[in-house]
Formats: structure tokens, C-alpha cells, sequence
């Protein structure tokens, strides 16, 4: 049994992943905050089930390449999470309907959920030295 | 996942995006302010017309993200200010004078827009930089 079997650490690795995939798109939202037509995206938050394995809407299925030559999915292309459409909307004339306080809000949430995960993280590790006996 | 940490590398790549098409806005605007009073050089001519900065969100194909990037352009086709002064150099005919259609208020609210959506971008840029060191942290302990 490898390290990344238990359920523990995978499902932190997961909810690491969301994190950082998360950051991605709140950045592509800040970016886009004078862009007219612009709607600011979010991701939905992963679920895990008792044995830590993610369940609910999670895992969005991707396009697949048959040829590496192809050039990727546009898009949404490598997110593996499924987008957030409940979306508050305030929208300018121009259309952009970016909240900067809203984005700003969240993407100091996630870093501070990420900062208790990869502690978390630290913290299980740690356990498994101690079960070695190396601590 | 296909490319692992990669999402933080391409978080700071979308917020320079931004930082440069705000820094591109911030020119455009102080070329505007510069030119707030140029007239023409020849008599009767046209002055200095304002510029107007557009945005256009298009797909990084490496990055494979939407980032932002400063668009055309525009001219404002709003009508120039008209002063009567013959003794100008530029004065036409009738000793008007064109002068150009830029609104320094206008252009100074718009200065403190581009100023705080470069902030934003920053602060998206220094948590991602502080998320990286969280997980190198993990190796430390």
C-alpha cells in the first residue's frame, strides 16, 4: 500500500487540486474585470463520502485527444471540476458583471482554506512518521 | 490532472495578463491628460481627439486560459470645445478655436479605475505566491 492510498491524504490532494484550480479561475475573473460581455466563473466546492473518496458533482467528464498532434479543448479545456452557475449578478452597462470586492473576498478564502489544507496535509504526514517511528 | 502545480503557474501568468493591459490603459489615459489642451497645428484644424482604451478577453492557447488583452484603440467622436479667441495661432476664420474633447475629471476617474484593477491583479498574484509557499512548506515540516 502506497502513501497516496489512504483516503486521508487523497482526499486533502483533491481538495488541494480544487484549490489551486480555483485560483485559476478567480485570477482569469480579476483579469477580465473591465472586459466587456465578461461573466466571472466559480467552481463547486468537492464533496467527499465517509471512506474520503469525492463524491457529487465533481469530476466533469473531459474531451478526450485521440492524436497529440490535436490541439486541446478549448475553453474549460483541463478543468476537472464542475463550474458554479450560481453566480450573483450584478452586471454594468457594458455587460462585464465582475465584482471586484466579491472576487477579492473569495480569493483570500481560498488561500486561507488552502493554507488549513496543506497543514492538514503536513499534519497527517507527520502522524506517519511518528507510526514509523521516526518522529 | 494532467499538469500538476501548473494551475498556480498559470494564475500569475492570467493576473500579469492583467497588470499589463491596466498598465496599457494607464498610457493611454496619461497620453489622453498630456494632450488635454493641444490644439491644431495648422489654422482651423482639427485638435488633439481623445483616445479611448477597449479590452478583449481571448484564449492563451499555452496557457489554455482567458486572459486580457488591451484591444483597438478608439477615438472618441464626441464634438471638440469651442473657444473664441482670434489672437490663437490655430483660430479659424471666425477666431474659434478647437479644442480637444477630453475631460480631465473624466479622465482622472477613469486613472483611478485602471489603478485599482491593477491593485487587484496584484493582490491575486501575491496569494498565489503565498499559496506556493504553503506547499513547499509541506516539505519542510
Amino acid at each position: 500500500m502506497s502513501i497516496n492510498d489512504l483516503p486521508v491524504l487523497s482526499a486533502l490532494r483533491t481538495k488541494m487540486q480544487w484549490h489551486q484550480e480555483r485560483q485559476r479561475v478567480l485570477s482569469e475573473n480579476v483579469a477580465n474585470s473591465d472586459t466587456p460581455n465578461f461573466k466571472p466563473h466559480d467552481l463547486v466546492e468537492p464533496q467527499f463520502d465517509k471512506t474520503g473518496a469525492s463524491a457529487g458533482p465533481t469530476g466533469a467528464l473531459a474531451m478526450m485527444r485521440t492524436s497529440t498532434s490535436h490541439i486541446a479543448a478549448a475553453g474549460a479545456g483541463g478543468q476537472t471540476f464542475d463550474p458554479d452557475h450560481k453566480e450573483k449578478f450584478q452586471t454594468r452597462p457594458a455587460g462585464n458583471s465582475v465584482n471586484l470586492e466579491d472576487q477579492m473576498l473569495k480569493a483570500s478564502a481560498n488561500q486561507m482554506d488552502y493554507a488549513a489544507v496543506t497543514s492538514l496535509y503536513s499534519k497527517s504526514l507527520h502522524l506517519l512518521k511518528t507510526a514509523i517511528g521516526k518522529a | 490532472m494532467a499538469d500538476d502545480g501548473n494551475d498556480f503557474v498559470r494564475s500569475m501568468s492570467i493576473a500579469t495578463s492583467g497588470l499589463r493591459a491596466q498598465a496599457g490603459r494607464m498610457r493611454v489615459i496619461s497620453e489622453n491628460i498630456a494632450n488635454a489642451d493641444s490644439t491644431a497645428q495648422t489654422a482651423g484644424g482639427d485638435p488633439y481627439r481623445r483616445k479611448i482604451p477597449t479590452f478583449t478577453s481571448e484564449l492563451d492557447r499555452t496557457l489554455d486560459a482567458k486572459v486580457v488583452a488591451l484591444g483597438r484603440v478608439a477615438t472618441d467622436p464626441t464634438a471638440f470645445r469651442i473657444k473664441h479667441d482670434p489672437g490663437n495661432p490655430a483660430a479659424d476664420a471666425a477666431g474659434d478655436v478647437k479644442y480637444p474633447n477630453v475631460n480631465s475629471l473624466v479622465e482622472m476617474t477613469d486613472m483611478r479605475d485602471a489603478q485599482r484593477s491593477y491593485e487587484a491583479n496584484l493582490n491575486i498574484i501575491s496569494a498565489t505566491r503565498r499559496m506556493v509557499q504553503r506547499t513547499l512548506d509541506i516539505l519542510k515540516s
